[in-house]
C-alpha cells in the first residue's frame, strides 16, 4: 500500500517539487508524505475550526428549537459551537500525538487505527461534557434521561464526518501518488529513447575498427560505454552544462566514425558560471536529431553548428543543420515530432520556463534552445 | 561468386568485404555508396550477389532492388539492417535474405551459400509492411539490357501508348512499361491528371490555354509541346490552376 516507499526519492525531489509547487520545503515534505495530513499544523487546525463551525451551523438549523437545551437560535448555535469545536480540536490533538506512530503504519492499518482514535475522542469529549453540565449544576444527575441517546447520536455523526474525511484524504493521496508516478514513467521513457538504428550501426563500426584500427575501436568502446552510463542513470537527472557537452561529444566522436568525412560539427561554447546545470541528455537528443533529419539523408553529408553559451541566467543553445526536402519519410518520425518529444521533456523539468523553438530559414533548420540555470539542490 | 557491396558507411563495407575474404570462394568486385549507384554498378559488373544496406541517402535499399529487378539476369540481394522492425518482419514473412547488424561471419557465410533471387512481389510486400510507404525516386528504363534510372523530379510527363508509358524529360523520351494508374496512385501529389493518357508534372505547367477549337490545352516548360486536355479532366485542371494562381 505505502507506494511512497517504492519511489526512488532521490530522484523524483526535483521535478516533483516543479510539478507539485514551486516550493522548496515540499521535497522535505515529500520524505514523509502520508494520507493524513499533519494536524500538528497551524494551517491545517484553521481549515479544521473552519471545517468543525460549519458542521456546527448545521447541526444547530435542524435542531428543534426551543427545546430542554435551548431557549432560542442562538443559544443553540453558541453552545453546539462549542462542543463540536471541542471535539474537533481534541481530534486535531489525538491525531497531532499519534502522528509518528500512525505514519509507521501501513495505509489501510493507519486508516483504521485513526478512525478508531477519533471515536474515542467523541466519547470521551461527550462524556466529559455530560459531567460538566452536572458540575455546574445545569443537570440533575450524570446520567440523565438522555444520556444513552447523545452518545447515540454524537457517534453516529462523527462515524459519519470522520469517514468521509479520511476517505478523502486518502483519495488525494492516491491521486497524487498517481500523478507523481506517471510523470516519472513518462520521463524515464524519454530519457531512455536510444535509437536502436545507432546502437546497432555503432556496434558494426566497432566490429569493423577492431580489425583495421584497434585503438580508435578502444576509444569508441569507451565513448560508447560512456554514454550508455549515462542513459542508464537513474540517480541523476541534471548535470554540470560542461559534462552535458562532454557527453554529446562522445556522442558526436561516434557518429563521425560512421558517418566519416560526410558529419562536420562545429562548436561555439560560451563561459558558464560552474553551478549551472541541464537535465541529463540535453544536448545529445537535440544533435541526433540534426544528424538524422539533416545530415544522414543527404548523400554528400553536411554541416552541424552548435552554439552554447550563457545570458542573464538564461543558457542559450542554438543548433543548426541542413534542411533536406523530406521526401522520403522512412527516417523514423518526423522531425516536428521528435522535438515535440524533446519540448515535453523540458517541461516536466521547468514547466514554461523553458523554451524552445525551431525554423527553417533558407536551407537550414535552426533550432533555439533557453533553459534557466539552476544551482544545484 | 561475385559479390557487390553498397552501403553508406565506409566502415561498414570494410567490415563486409574483409568477412567475405575470411570466408572465402567469393570475389568483391565493387563497392556503392547509395541506391543509384548500386544500380549502375549493378548494370556494369553483372555481380551474381548484391549485399546492400536498406537505409541510405538517395535512393534507398529497397527502391534499388526494385529497379534491379528489371535486368535480365539480376544479381540475388542480400539486404543488410541495423534495426527495421517492420520491414523485418516483412523480410521473415517473404523469405527474403537479411543479415542484422553487427553482421557476424557465419551468418553471411550461410546467407551468401543459399541467396536468392527476389521477386517483385516480395518487394512490394516489403514495401508496404514498413511504417511509412514511400514512392520511389527514379524511374528506371531498360535500354539494350542496361538500366538507365531517371530522377522523378525530372520528369515532365507520362504518356501512354498502346502498350507503354512513355516517359518524357526536358531532354529525351522513354518508354516504360508501366500503368498510369499505378503511376498516379504513387506520385498523385506530384502529377495532375489531365486526359485519360496523360499525367503531367504540376511544377512543369506553363499555362493552361484555350485553342480555337474550344478545348483546353496545357503549355510545359522547356518543351514545345502542347498537351490537350479531356472534356473530362478540364474542370479539375481549371481548378488545379486557380487555386495555385491566388496561391
Amino acid at each position: 500500500m505505502d507506494a511512497s516507499k517504492k519511489f526512488d526519492l532521490s530522484r523524483l525531489r526535483f521535478f516533483v517539487r516543479e510539478l507539485m509547487a514551486p516550493n522548496p520545503d515540499i521535497k522535505l515534505e515529500l520524505r514523509t508524505q502520508h494520507f493524513l495530513p499533519n494536524f500538528c499544523e497551524g494551517k491545517m487546525i484553521i481549515n479544521l475550526v473552519m471545517i468543525a463551525e460549519m458542521l456546527a451551523l448545521v447541526i444547530s438549523l435542524v435542531m428543534p428549537v426551543p427545546s430542554i437545551f435551548f431557549s432560542n437560535y442562538f443559544e443553540a448555535l453558541f453552545q453546539i459551537s462549542i462542543f463540536v469545536q471541542w471535539i474537533a480540536l481534541a481530534c486535531a490533538a489525538g491525531l497531532c500525538l499519534s502522528r509518528t506512530y500512525l505514519t509507521r503504519l501501513p495505509n489501510h492499518m493507519a486508516l483504521i487505527t485513526a478512525y478508531l482514535i477519533l471515536l474515542l475522542i467523541t466519547f470521551l469529549v461527550n462524556e466529559c461534557a455530560v459531567w460538566v453540565l452536572w458540575w455546574t449544576g445545569k443537570i440533575a444527575s450524570p446520567r440523565p434521561a438522555w444520556y444513552a441517546h447523545l452518545h447515540f447520536q454524537n457517534l453516529s455523526i462523527s462515524a459519519i464526518i470522520n469517514a468521509l474525511m479520511l476517505g478523502y484524504f486518502l483519495t488525494k493521496q492516491e491521486l497524487k501518488q498517481r500523478t507523481i508516478s506517471e510523470a516519472q514513467a513518462k520521463m524515464q521513457a524519454l530519457q531512455s529513447r536510444i535509437r536502436p538504428h545507432f546502437v546497432f550501426n555503432a556496434m558494426n563500426i566497432i566490429a569493423s575498427l577492431t580489425r583495421s584500427d584497434p585503438k580508435k575501436a578502444e576509444t569508441a568502446i569507451e565513448d560508447m560505454s560512456e554514454l550508455f552510463r549515462m542513459m542508464l542513470n537513474e540517480e541523476e537527472t541534471l548535470v554540470p552544462v560542461n559534462k552535458e557537452i562532454d557527453v554529446a561529444r562522445k556522442y558526436l566522436a561516434l557518429e563521425e566514425l560512421r558517418l566519416d568525412s560526410r558529419l562536420q560539427v562545429t562548436w561555439d561554447i560560451g563561459k558558464f558560471p560552474r553551478k549551472a546545470i541541464m537535465p541529463i541528455l540535453t544536448l545529445q537528443p537535440l544533435l541526433e536529431n540534426a544528424i538524422t533529419h539533416g545530415v544522414e539523408p543527404l548523400p554528400s553529408g553536411g554541416a552541424v553548428s552548435v552554439t552554447l553559451w550563457e545570458e542573464e541566467d538564461i543558457i542559450k543553445i542554438r543548433i543548426t543543420h541542413p534542411a533536406p526536402k523530406q521526401k522520403k519519410k522512412d527516417i523514423g518520425p518526423d522531425i516536428d515530432s521528435a522535438l515535440e518529444n524533446i519540448k515535453q521533456r523540458f517541461h516536466t523539468y521547468y514547466g514554461d520556463r523553458a523554451k524552445i523553438r525551431w525554423e527553417r530559414q533558407d536551407n537550414r533548420f535552426i533550432i533555439s534552445v533557453s533553459l534557466p540555470v539552476r544551482d544545484i539542490m | 561468386m561475385r559479390i557487390l557491396i553498397v552501403d553508406d558507411e565506409k566502415l561498414a563495407r570494410d567490415r563486409l568485404r574483409e568477412l567475405v575474404n575470411d570466408i572465402g570462394g567469393h570475389t568483391v568486385i565493387g563497392e556503392g555508396r547509395s541506391g543509384n549507384e548500386a544500380v549502375e554498378k549493378a548494370a556494369e559488373l553483372n555481380p551474381d550477389i548484391l549485399l546492400m544496406d536498406i537505409r541510405m541517402p538517395g535512393m534507398d535499399g529497397l527502391e534499388a532492388a526494385m529497379h534491379l529487378m528489371g535486368m535480365e539476369n539480376p544479381p540475388s540481394v542480400i539486404f543488410t539492417t541495423a534495426y527495421d522492425q517492420h520491414a523485418l518482419d516483412a523480410f521473415e514473412v517473404n523469405a527474403v535474405d537479411y543479415l542484422l547488424k553487427p553482421i557476424r561471419k557465419d551468418r553471411l557465410a550461410n546467407a551468401l551459400v543459399k541467396a536468392r533471387k527476389l521477386t517483385q512481389k516480395q518487394l512490394k510486400e516489403i514495401n508496404e509492411a514498413r511504417e511509412e510507404q514511400q514512392e520511389r525516386t527514379h524511374i528506371s528504363v531498360h535500354m539494350r539490357g542496361n538500366i538507365r534510372l531517371v530522377p522523378v523530379t525530372d520528369i515532365c510527363y507520362f504518356l501512354a501508348d498502346s502498350k507503354y508509358v512513355v516517359v518524357r524529360t526536358a531532354q529525351e523520351e522513354h518508354l516504360i512499361e508501366d500503368s498510369l494508374v499505378n503511376l498516379e496512385k504513387e506520385f498523385g501529389e506530384r502529377y495532375l491528371r489531365i486526359h485519360r493518357n496523360a499525367l503531367v508534372a504540376r511544377a512543369f505547367i506553363n499555362a493552361i490555354e484555350k485553342n480555337p477549337s474550344g478545348s483546353w490545352q496545357v503549355s510545359i516548360k522547356g518543351i514545345d509541346k502542347k498537351l490537350d486536355v479531356s472534356r473530362r479532366h478540364a474542370a479539375s485542371v481549371r481548378r488545379w490552376a486557380r487555386n495555385k494562381s491566388s496561391d
